[in-house]
């Protein structure tokens, strides 16, 4: 096995039983990998088994058959606290509804997440606050989430998801609640720190305004992979 | 991470208010329950103890049998070297003579005349010696409604309320009518010298307080009482102690056939108390545990509710790294500081009433009229010690347990199952 991959999926297949002892074939014989600071995103329609591969990847799921190694860790084998540990230090997570913790400050909802791993106060102050200077927010520092806009709420999260600094970020259509303004603003901010981190960014997407920033993309249909297609190469070496 | 908790839990109102005050509640009437039946059984203990049964009471087999009917030809005899030798063997309590006797008291008119009658119960004590504390266990001092304690031969307390409807005065005359410890008539004057109330029904009836020297002479009792009484130097009922005490004694007369060989009997054994001490125990122990069953259903509710309503919170910190193991426990630790949270306010409130009733009381004396119990008049509440952390005891439980069973659901669940469930 080449570990350089960051991710590394082999005849990856997720089935879901749908009682009667029938299943549902979500994901069939996927084999993909990835690399360190690639910006790639699965397109496809709806139910075609995005979600599903980006949870297994996040080892909030694992593969009913195949083998899912993610920084070298086969997802299936972890056990609850181990998974949770990979989520912990090395996989951010941003979803389609900005989902911030409503009784916590902007500044602790984005504090909160080295607070799970046990950082120091200064040192976890610190890095929140330069997190949210990322997103371009620490004005709003001490705003509960109820009282920010859809879009500045998405990039809380995103420095939420970015303050501990993990190898992979996964994106389950980020921008699916944004306008067109705010959706170019996030994806100009997610492309930034892949630049300047390293990260690994993998997103779930129908959107156009999406898949013109990304350097790879991989079209899923009925749960396979039917293209995957490298498009920003000039832009990506750039 | 506490203080983070801890932050949520205040800010998020709908989240902690409810669980807070039904603990609150549950708290504060665990601690009240608790002080009232504590004030209220712990002075019917105390004043049996002082007023009748001692911590110990020694007497005769024969007068143990029939004691209601204040059998004074049952008496023990020879009581000084008695006394003489309980002081010896136990020397760090207090041992007292008394003499209880049944009779009537004639009050007379200016000429002589039967003015009125009434049967009254008679108590003879240890006034007039120096060393005895007497008249400080009863407290007749404060029980004193006018005049003075006896200081000499010949003088007697009436109970107040007996004075009042025969139209007594200090300094009067009355006349005691009975029978001596060997049948024959006695027939003694008194001078009045106060009248006391001492708030205890059985007392306040119809009681005549003499010293027992008098008593001894009128009654034909030379160097006799009816009983013994011993106090824990404590001043305070230890049942250990006391049946310690009871064991020893009673092993010398063992086996004696003499119906008049003395006997001793501990509180617990008399006038009921065994119950009344062991309901004590029970009861504050029934009543936490029934308010920790409905508090934890309730919680458990409320649990429900709020974690439903938290369903988005549990799934970002999943997708944070937590583990659900995690965030399960970090619920228990919320319902504990909910728990401690309530429990302060509920104790504090519970405190509160408990302080209320112990010094306004409840006046239950109406409810007493022919009472023969040893009853105070006015039902006290107390506050011990052990009111300050025992309402901790159901507000910590019904929380953590109320709690458990609702988290028990997230526990339980697939990540991924719970996740998706979650929609995030
Ligand atoms: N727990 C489950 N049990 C049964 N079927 C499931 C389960 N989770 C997902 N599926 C099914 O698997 C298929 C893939 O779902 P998935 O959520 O991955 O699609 P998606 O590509 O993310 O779609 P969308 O674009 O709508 O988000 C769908 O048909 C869905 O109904
Ligand atoms: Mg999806």
């Amino acid at each position: 096995m080449d570990s350089e991959h960051i991710i590394q999926l082999e005849h990856v297949t997720k089935k879901f039983p749908v009682g009667d002892g029938r299943h549902f074939t979500a994901l069939k014989d996927i084999n993909l990998t990835f690399d360190k600071a690639e910006f790639a995103g699965l397109v496809g329609p709806s139910g075609s088994g995005k979600t599903t591969l980006l949870n297994i990847i996040g080892s909030l799921d694992s593969p009913t058959e195949g083998k899912a190694m993610v920084l070298g860790k086969n997802i299936a084998e972890l056990s609850h606290k181990e998974s949770a540990h990979l989520r912990n230090i090395h996989i951010g997570f941003i979803f389609q509804v900005y989902n911030l913790l409503p009784v916590y400050t902007v500044f602790e909802n984005v504090e909160f997440a080295l607070l799970l791993q046990n950082i120091g106060e200064s040192e976890r102050k610190k890095a929140a606050m330069e997190a949210l200077e990322w997103v371009g927010l620490q004005d709003l520092a001490d705003k509960k989430p109820d009282k920010i806009s859809g879009g500045e709420g998405q990039r809380v999260a995103i420095a939420r998801a970015i303050v501990k600094r993990p190898s992979i970020m996964l994106a389950d259509e980020p921008t699916a609640n944004l306008d067109a303004k705010n959706a170019h603003q996030i994806m100009k901010i997610l492309k930034g720190l892949n630049k300047e981190l390293d990260t690994t960014f993998l997103f779930s997407t129908h959107d156009e305004k999406v898949m013109q920033y990304l350097d790879r993309t991989i079209s899923l249909r009925d749960g396979k992979v039917e293209k995957d297609k490298t498009t920003n190469e000039s832009n990506k070496l750039s | 991470m506490i203080r983070f908790l801890l932050k949520g839990i205040l800010r998020d109102k709908s989240r902690s208010l409810l669980p807070i005050i039904v603990v609150s509640l549950g708290v504060a009437l665990t601690v009240f329950y608790s002080g009232f039946l504590e004030g209220v059984m712990g002075d019917i203990i105390r004043q049996n103890a002082r007023f009748e049964t001692g911590h110990v009471k020694v007497i005769t087999k024969a007068y143990g049998k029939n004691k209601d009917q204040l059998p004074i030809d049952l008496a023990l005899l020879d009581v000084n070297s008695l006394v003489q030798s309980l002081e010896n063997q136990f020397s760090d309590m207090d041992w007292v003579k008394r003499i209880r006797f049944g009779g009537l008291i004639d009050v007379p008119d200016e000429n002589g005349e039967t003015k009125g009658q009434r049967p009254a119960t008679g108590l003879a004590l240890e006034l007039f010696s120096e060393q005895s504390k007497e008249a400080e266990r009863l407290d007749i001092q404060n029980a004193l409604v006018s005049g003075s304690i006896p200081d000499e031969s010949g003088e007697a307390l009436v109970s107040y309320e007996f004075a009042d409807k025969m139209d007594v005065q200090i300094g009067d005359e009355i006349t005691y009518f009975g029978s001596t410890m060997y049948g024959s008539m006695a027939l003694t004057n008194f001078t009045v010298s106060g009248t006391i109330r001492f708030g205890i029904a059985a007392m306040d009836q119809g009681a005549l307080i003499v010293d027992i020297s008098d008593a001894q002479k009128m009654l034909d009792m030379q160097d006799g009482s009816t009983e013994i009484l011993g106090f824990l130097s404590s001043g305070v009922y230890d049942n250990e102690v006391a049946t310690n005490v009871m064991e020893n004694f009673n092993a010398k007369y063992a086996d004696s056939s003499d119906e008049f060989a003395s006997v001793m009997v501990r509180l617990r054994d008399q006038n009921n108390l065994a119950g009344m001490l062991d309901y004590v125990d029970l009861a504050s122990g029934l009543f936490i545990g029934i308010f920790v069953l409905a508090m934890s259903v309730v919680l458990w509710n409320t649990g429900l509710i709020a974690g439903l309503r938290r369903y988005k919170e549990f799934g970002i910190r999943l997708a944070l790294g937590e583990a659900k193991g995690e965030i399960y426990r970090s619920m228990i630790y919320e319902a504990v500081l909910i728990g401690v949270i309530g429990s302060v306010f509920g104790t504090a409130i519970g405190l509160g009433l408990t302080y209320y009733m112990q010094t306004v009381g409840l006046d239950i004396g109406q409810f007493l009229d022919n009472a023969g119990v040893m009853m105070p008049i006015t039902m006290r509440a107390k506050i011990t010690p052990s009111l300050f952390y025992i309402g901790f005891i159901p507000g910590l439980l019904a929380m953590v347990f109320g709690n458990m069973l609702a988290g028990f659901g997230i526990y339980k669940r697939e990540t991924a199952t719970l996740f998706k469930e979650l929609e995030v």
